[in-house]
C-alpha cells in the first residue's frame, strides 16, 4: 500500500505547505490597504509556483549528483560573492543583491547551500577523525570564507547561519560535546564579557569545561592560551575603541538603546504583537499593521502582523509548523543511512532552523535586529525559493533514506 | 563506502539537536506567552495611542464692532502648516527631530528657517501639542507640503481662524490685536487651558477682553497612521464642536475715528482722544505712529518685530493712555477753577503786577510765553490769551493743595480706569511728593509757579486731559471713559466704582470757566476752531518738555451750551498748540458736527514756525 507513493516526509511536506499559505494569507493582508505594496500577495504566488518547481527538480536528482558538484557550486558560489561587492545592487545601505536580467537574487543564499554540500562532502571523508585537531580547521575555512564574504555585504543575520551550520555539522559528524564547546569557548568569552561586562563569569565557565572535556595537554594548554590572550586583550581593546565604535557595538547588543533606528521596529513588533492577545484582532483587522506603525510588516516582521491578527493562538501555530520542520529535518538526517545525505539534512535543517530563530527572537525583542527574513511566510522571491530548495534537499534524502 | 557516524551515538546526538531546537522554540513561545499574555493590557494601551490622537478644533473669537456695529475686528480662515507630534511612548518623535534630512525637507517645503522649525518641533516633542511651523501659508507652500506630506512624519495642514483686522491701522492701539502666546503667557495662564499655538489677545481690547473673546476650542480624537495623518474620526467618542467667543461692542463711532485719523495724518507721534462728555464714551481714539494689526495675525518675524521697536517711534504703544505729557497751558483751566472755587477771584479781577513779558520771584525771572507782554488782563482774560504772568500770581496765592486736589478732583493724577489695559496714571505732584525730595522739607516756592501753568513735575495723559475736558464742560460732574459698551449685544458698562466725587462749585464759577474757554476759541489762542454755526469751548497749551521740541496740545468741548464731545490732541515735539493741535480739532469739530465733507486733513505748518497765533 505505502509502497504505491513516493517515501516523501509528508509532516515535513504539510507543514511547509501550510506555512506558505500563512506567508500568502499574511502578505496578503500586511499589503492589504492601498499603497506601493499593494498586491504582492500574487507576486508571491508566482514566486510559490517556480519555487515548488525548483524544489521538486532538487528532490528527483540523486543527492549523489550534489556531492560530486559540490566543490564547483562553493566555487561559483564564492565568485558571485565577490561579484556583490563588484556589482551589487546597494539598498538602503547594504550590498547583498547580484542583478540579472531584471532579476535580482542573494548569492549568499545559494553560498549557504552550496557550503553545506561541501562541508558534507569533507565530513564524509573515510578517515576523518574529530578528535584530532588538524581535522578542525579545514571544515572552519570552508565555512569562514562566505561567512566573511556576506558579513562584509553586511548581512550579518545570514553571515551568522556559516557558523551554525558549522558546529551542527561539527557535531553531527562526531566531534565530542566537551572539544566542541572547548572550540568554540573564545566566542563564549566575547560573548559573556558583553553580556555582563566581567571576565570572571567566563572562567568559571571554562573550567567547568576543562572538567567536562577532559583534553588532551596540548589542547588544554593551546585553549587556555588562547582564552587568556582574549580575556587580556579584550578590555584593553574596548578601552581604546573609540566612542562611537563603542556605541555600534553596544547597539548591536542592546537595539532598544537607540530608539531612532532599529528600537522602533522592535518597539513597535512588540505593540503589535501584544495588542493581538490571546485570539488577535482578526484577520485584516491589525491597527498597527493597517496604519504602518508596523515596518517591514510584509517582510522581516511579518510575524508580527500573524501575532497582531490571529494572536496568541495563530503564532502558537506558525511555532508548532515549524517545529515539525525542524524535528523532521534532524529527524531525516539520524534517519538517513548515508554520510552525506545525513550531514546536508543537518546543515539544512539548521541553517532554517537558525534563521526562523533570529527572525522570531527579533519580532519579540529578544534578538537583534538582522534583517533576516522568516522562512517560507516573509514575501521575498529569492528566499521562497532557496527556503523550497531546502525543503527539496530534506525530500530529496527522504526519498532515497534507505540507500546506503 | 563510509558509514557516518554508528547508529546508536547518531540517535543521542539527534536527541541532543532535537533538544537545541525544542529548546529554542520553547524560548519563542515564553516571549509569545510574555507579550500576548502578560503585557497585553499595557501593548494594547500602547497600540491606541499610537493610533488614537485627540485634535483641537480651534474656536474662532468674538467679533469686535464699532457703536453702528461696523466690524473692526473679525476672522478668516487661515493654512497653516503644523507639526502634529506622535504620543508620549512613541519614539517617532525623536526620530524626527534627530533627522536632519526630514529637518530640510520640511523647511525646505515650507520655506521657514530650520532652526526655527527645529526649536518647535523640539517644544512640541516636549509638551505633546501640536506646533504651529508656518501660519497662514501661501498656495505654492500649500502645494509644495500637500506634494511631500505623505513622506514627512508629523507633518500636517490645518484651517484654523485667525484674526482680521478689515480696517488695518485704524484704531489700531485701542482695538489691540491677538498673537500666538507665548511661553510666559502660557505658563501664567496654563491652568486655564490655553495651548501651544493659542491666539491670545496681546494689547489693548483684545487683551483687556480675553476671557469674553476668546472661544472655547473644540477636540475630536481622529485615527492617524505612522506618519501622523489622519485617516478617520474615531466613532466611540463624538467630537465637541468648538464655540466661537462672544462678540464685544465698542463705543467708538468709525466715522470720528476716521475723521480724527485723517485729521492727525500729519502727526508723526501724539495721540488724540474724542470722548462723549455725557458719559465717558470713547468715540474716537488715535495714537501715532500706528501699525497695522493684521501683520501680527499672520506671525510676525522677529525682523519685522526689531524693525517696529527700533527708532523710538514704538508704534505699539497706545500713547492716548500709556503716554505722560507735560498738560502745559491746558491746566490754566484747573488753575482757574481753583482759585475761583476758593473764592480768591472772580472772572474780573485782576492780578497785581502787569504783565510786560516777565514775573520777578526769588530772584530768578518766569517768563511769559509773549516776550511783549499781555498788559493788565482780568481772571477770562488771561486765560483767553493764556497769560503766564497772571497765573504766576495766581498760583502763588493758590498754594500747592488746593491746586492738587482740583487736579485730582478733575481726574488727572490717577488713572481714569478706562478698560484697556497699561495705562499710566500720570503725575499730580503733592506737598509729600515735594517733600521727599527736598531738603528739610523746604521746597522752593518757585515750583509752584511752574506748576500753575501746566509745567514742572505735572504730567497727564491725552485721555486724562479729555477726562478732565469733560468734567469741566459738564460742570463738575465727572466721567468714567471706557471703550466697550456691551457684549453680545447686552450692555455692560456700569460704573464700577465711583471715581473722582467730580468738582464742587457755584453756578458763577462755571460760568467763569465756559466764558473764558468759549473767549479762547473766539477771540484767543485757538482761532482755528473758530467755526461758523458752532460755538467751541477749548484750550490750547504748548509743553515745554525735555526731548526736544514743544509738545502742542489743544483740548475743546462743543457744542459749547450742551456738550456732547470732548476733544484731547497732543502732537509731540511740534510747536504751539495753537498752530498745530487746533487745527486737527477743528478739521473733526467740522466733520462730527457740521458734516463737512469737503474738509481735507489740516495741513500742519513746520515746527517751530514762526509763532502767531501763541499759545
Amino acid at each position: 500500500m505505502r509502497d504505491r507513493f513516493p517515501p516523501l516526509d509528508w509532516s515535513l511536506a504539510f507543514a511547509t505547505l501550510a506555512l506558505i499559505g500563512i506567508g500568502l494569507l499574511t502578505v496578503y493582508s500586511a499589503t492589504y490597504l492601498p499603497g506601493a505594496h499593494q498586491g504582492l500577495w500574487v507576486k508571491q504566488l508566482i514566486w510559490f509556483g517556480v519555487a515548488a518547481a525548483v524544489a521538486w527538480f532538487v528532490a528527483s536528482i540523486h543527492y549523489r549528483f550534489y556531492d560530486s558538484l559540490a566543490w564547483p557550486l562553493y566555487a561559483v558560489s564564492l565568485l558571485l560573492l565577490v561579484a556583490v561587492f563588484l556589482f551589487g545592487v546597494e539598498r538602503m545601505g547594504a550590498k547583498r543583491w547580484l542583478e540579472f536580467g531584471g532579476f535580482q537574487f542573494q548569492p549568499s543564499e545559494i553560498a549557504k547551500i552550496a557550503t553545506t554540500f561541501v562541508l558534507a562532502r569533507f565530513f564524509d571523508h573515510a578517515r576523518l577523525d574529530l578528535r584530532k585537531i588538524r581535522w578542525w580547521f579545514p571544515p572552519l575555512l570552508i565555512a569562514m570564507v562566505p561567512f566573511v564574504l556576506v558579513a562584509k555585504e553586511p548581512d550579518l543575520g545570514t553571515a551568522s547561519s556559516f557558523p551554525a551550520m558549522l558546529i551542527a555539522m561539527y557535531f553531527w559528524a562526531g566531534m565530542p560535546a566537551g572539544q566542541l564547546l572547548l572550540g568554540l569557548s573564545p566566542i563564549l568569552n566575547v560573548a559573556l564579557f558583553f553580556l555582563t561586562g566581567s571576565v570572571w563569569w567566563f572562567v568559571g565557565l571554562f573550567a567547568g569545561m576543562l572538567a567536562f572535556a577532559r583534553p588532551r595537554l596540548i589542547v588544554l594548554v593551546a585553549m587556555v592560551a588562547l582564552n587568556g590572550a582574549v580575556a587580556v586583550t579584550l578590555p584593553n581593546m574596548w578601552n581604546h575603541l573609540h566612542d562611537y565604535q563603542k556605541r555600534r557595538i553596544e547597539t548591536f547588543v542592546n537595539p532598544e538603546q537607540d530608539p531612532s533606528g532599529a528600537g522602533y521596529q522592535v518597539i513597535q513588533s512588540k505593540i503589535a504583537i501584544g495588542s493581538g492577545g490571546l485570539t488577535g484582532k482578526g484577520y485584516l483587522k491589525g491597527s498597527q499593521k493597517a496604519l504602518a506603525f508596523l515596518p517591514m510588516r510584509h517582510t522581516d516582521f511579518i510575524y508580527s502582523v500573524v501575532g497582531e491578527e490571529w494572536g496568541l493562538f495563530g503564532s502558537l501555530t506558525v511555532v508548532l509548523l515549524y517545529g515539525i520542520v525542524v524535528f523532521r529535518g534532524f529527524r531525516l538526517a539520524s534517519i538517513a543511512r548515508d554520510g552525506f545525505a545525513s550531514l546536508t539534512a543537518v546543515g539544512i535543517t539548521t541553517a532554517l532552523f537558525f534563521h526562523i530563530m533570529v527572525n522570531m527572537l527579533m519580532t519579540i525583542g529578544w534578538a537583534p535586529v538582522t534583517g533576516v527574513p522568516l522562512p517560507f511566510l516573509s514575501y521575498g522571491g529569492t528566499a521562497l525559493i532557496v527556503n523550497c530548495i531546502q525543503i527539496g534537499l530534506l525530500q530529496n534524502v527522504a526519498l532515497r533514506r534507505r540507500e546506503y | 563506502m563510509p558509514q557516518g557516524p554508528p547508529q546508536r551515538d547518531k540517535d543521542t546526538r539527534f536527541g541532543a539537536l532535537a533538544a537545541i531546537g525544542l529548546a529554542g522554540f520553547f524560548l519563542v513561545v515564553l516571549g509569545l506567552l510574555r507579550l500576548q499574555v502578560l503585557q497585553h493590557d499595557e501593548l494594547s494601551r500602547l497600540a491606541d495611542q499610537n493610533r488614537i490622537r485627540l485634535d483641537v478644533l480651534r474656536a474662532p473669537r468674538g467679533v469686535i464692532r464699532d457703536r453702528h456695529g461696523r466690524i473692526l475686528a473679525d476672522n478668516q480662515p487661515s493654512f497653516d502648516i503644523v507639526f502634529r507630534p506622535a504620543p508620549i511612548e512613541s519614539t517617532l518623535r525623536v526620530r524626527t527631530v534627530v533627522a536632519s534630512d526630514w529637518l530640510a525637507r520640511v523647511s525646505g517645503a515650507i520655506d521657514a528657517d530650520s532652526v526655527e522649525v527645529r526649536r518647535k518641533v523640539r517644544e512640541a516633542n516636549r509638551t505633546g501639542q501640536t506646533a504651529i511651523l508656518r501660519r497662514t501659508a501661501p498656495y505654492a507652500v500649500l502645494v509644495a507640503v500637500e506634494e511631500s506630506r505623505s513622506e514627512l512624519a508629523g507633518l500636517d495642514v490645518q484651517v484654523a481662524p485667525i484674526r482680521r483686522y478689515p480696517e488695518g491701522v485704524l484704531a489700531a492701539q485701542l482695538l489691540g490685536y491677538a498673537g500666538e502666546i507665548n511661553d510666559r503667557e502660557l505658563t501664567e495662564r496654563a491652568e486655564k487651558g490655553y495651548q501651544l499655538g493659542d491666539l491670545i489677545g496681546k494689547t489693548g481690547v483684545e487683551r483687556k477682553y480675553e476671557e469674553v473673546l476668546r472661544g472655547e476650542d473644540g477636540a475630536e480624537f481622529v485615527v492617524v497612521n505612522a506618519m501622523g495623518k489622519r485617516v478617520t474620526t474615531l466613532d466611540d467618542v463624538p467630537p465637541k464642536p468648538p464655540v466661537s467667543g462672544r462678540d464685544v461692542t465698542l463705543t467708538l463711532d468709525l466715522d470720528v475715528q476716521n475723521a480724527l485719523e485723517i485729521a492727525m495724518a500729519g502727526v508723526e507721534r501724539g495721540a488724540a482722544v474724542a470722548l462723549d462728555p455725557r458719559d465717558g464714551s470713547v468715540l474716537a481714539m488715535v495714537s501715532k505712529p500706528v501699525f497695522d494689526p493684521n501683520e501680527f495675525s499672520k506671525g510676525i518675524s522677529f525682523a519685522r518685530w526689531k524693525q517696529l521697536n527700533s527708532n523710538g517711534a514704538f508704534p505699539l504703544l497706545n500713547r492716548a493712555i500709556q503716554s505722560a505729557y507735560p498738560p502745559g497751558s491746558t491746566f490754566k483751566i484747573v488753575t482757574m477753577l481753583s482759585a475761583l472755587n476758593q473764592g480768591l477771584v472772580t472772572a474780573t479781577t485782576h492780578e497785581p503786577t502787569t504783565c510786560t513779558g516777565g514775573f520777578y520771584f526769588g530772584g530768578r525771572r518766569f517768563g511769559c510765553w509773549k516776550q511783549e507782554g499781555h498788559g493788565n488782563l482780568d481772571m477770562v482774560g488771561a486765560l483767553q490769551h493764556s497769560c503766564d504772568v497772571f497765573f504766576y500770581q495766581l498760583s502763588l496765592r493758590l498754594g500747592l493743595d488746593p491746586l492738587e486736589r482740583t487736579a485730582r478732583a478733575v481726574g488727572l493724577g490717577e488713572k481714569t480706569g478706562i478698560d484697556l489695559p497699561s495705562e499710566s496714571r500720570g503725575l499730580v505732584p503733592t506737598g509729600a511728593y515735594y517733600n521727599a525730595r527736598f531738603p528739610k522739607e523746604h521746597w522752593p516756592r518757585g515750583l509752584l509757579l511752574n506748576l500753575g501753568i501746566g509745567q514742572g513735575e505735572l504730567l497727564t495723559t491725552p485721555l486724562q486731559l479729555a477726562t478732565m475736558t469733560s468734567v469741566v464742560a459738564n460742570g463738575g460732574r465727572p466721567v468714567r471713559p471706557h471703550v466697550v459698551s456691551g457684549v453680545q449685544g447686552v450692555p455692560t458698562f456700569k460704573v464700577e466704582h465711583p471715581i473722582e466725587p467730580g468738582v464742587q462749585a457755584s453756578a458763577e464759577t462755571w460760568n467763569a470757566v465756559h466764558l473764558a474757554m468759549r473767549r479762547v476759541v473766539e477771540a484767543g489762542t485757538a482761532g482755528a476752531v473758530r467755526l461758523p454755526g458752532l460755538a467751541v469751548a477749548g484750550k490750547t497749551g504748548t509743553a515745554q518738555n525735555p526731548h526736544g521740541n514743544d509738545h502742542a496740545l489743544f483740548v475743546c468741548y462743543a457744542p459749547a451750551d450742551a456738550p456732547t464731545f470732548v476733544l484731547a490732541v497732543v502732537a509731540e515735539n511740534s510747536g504751539h498748540g495753537g498752530s498745530i493741535s487746533a487745527p486737527i480739532a477743528a478739521h473733526v469739530l467740522k466733520k462730527v458736527f457740521l458734516r463737512d465733507s469737503t474738509a481735507t486733513a489740516p495741513r500742519l505748518p513746520r515746527p517751530a514756525a514762526a509763532d502767531t497765533v501763541g499759545d
